[in-house]
């Protein structure tokens, strides 16, 4: 399919974005952590996102499906009919979905991804 | 090939006056105030670009018209902490949802894309360095500031 079509097709048509609603539970400390191999990975909505090398963020909390971390110095959102913004939601290694903060809801990776990041201290 | 260079003319005539004119954020900087305790700041913007320069629908943020998407353009508003939903309509709606928080500063900008009609504009949240790069290159088109 040419690019320019599927480009049209995915921005008209996207489906929402699946959700359901999460409870949320946040975390007193500030755990710093950082992304050390880059992710690629494709939303359900057929968007694809990266998170680079390097790439840092904030433990948040907690919700059923995983750990909730929190981008720092920069944004992640998620896409499909609207852009929603989003933290990741992680079990174990594995990138299982996203929590998105406004609508209170959990938003499963139907292909979860190991993403491979570090505790920083500082 | 008259014809050719009074299109090519006309063309040019329409994208200048889509665009977006006023100060730059360095011109303008001091003027701007500072954030009071207890809000976030979102800048608005869009690269002056040709493409959809004639699409320049109104940006909605939480139900209330804030202002216009326009090539070239920035605006920004002060809110008290919290969910935000920006809304741009053409021949469909986009919505962007984030969370601001008390002393933080956004920024979205707004891009077009190819629609089945007509083209679209979709709000869009950028970190803080690419936005504040990216603003440097628009022109301040809100309210008259004092």
């Amino acid at each position: 399919m040419p690019p320019l079509v599927a480009a049209m097709l995915v921005g008209g048509c996207a489906a929402e974005v699946v959700r359901r609603p999460a409870d949320f539970t946040a975390r007193t400390d500030d755990p710093r952590y950082v992304v050390l191999q880059p992710a690629m990975f494709r939303l359900d909505s057929g968007y694809e996102r990266t998170i680079p090398s390097g790439t840092k963020f904030a433990g948040a909390g907690r919700v059923r499906e995983g750990a909730v971390l929190r981008p720092v110095e920069t944004v992640f959102t998620i896409e499909g009919r609207h852009m929603h913004e989003a933290y990741l939601v992680l079990n174990g290694n594995q990138l299982v979905g996203f929590y998105l903060p406004v609508e209170k809801a959990f938003s499963p990776l139907s292909r979860p991804v190991e993403l491979t990041i570090e505790e920083r201290k500082n | 090939m008259r014809l050719l260079r009074i299109g090519t003319a006309l063309l040019l005539v329409t994208f200048l006056a889509a665009c977006a004119t006023g100060p730059k954020l360095a011109e303008m900087r001091s003027s701007i105030p500072p954030l009071k305790s207890g809000e976030g700041r979102i800048y608005f913007y869009r690269a002056g670009s040709m493409v959809g320069a004639a699409i320049q629908p109104s940006i909605s943020l939480n139900g209330k018209v804030v202002g216009d998407s326009k090539p070239g353009g920035f605006f920004f508003v002060d809110r008290a902490p919290g969910s935000m939903e920006v809304i741009t309509s053409t021949e469909v709606e986009k919505k962007l949802t984030f969370v601001l928080d008390a002393g933080q500063t956004r920024y979205v900008k707004t891009t077009t894309s190819f629609g089945v009609l007509a083209g679209r504009v979709q709000p869009e949240l950028v970190d803080n360095a690419t936005g504040e790069k990216e603003l440097a290159e628009t022109s301040y088109i809100g309210q008259p500031l004092k």
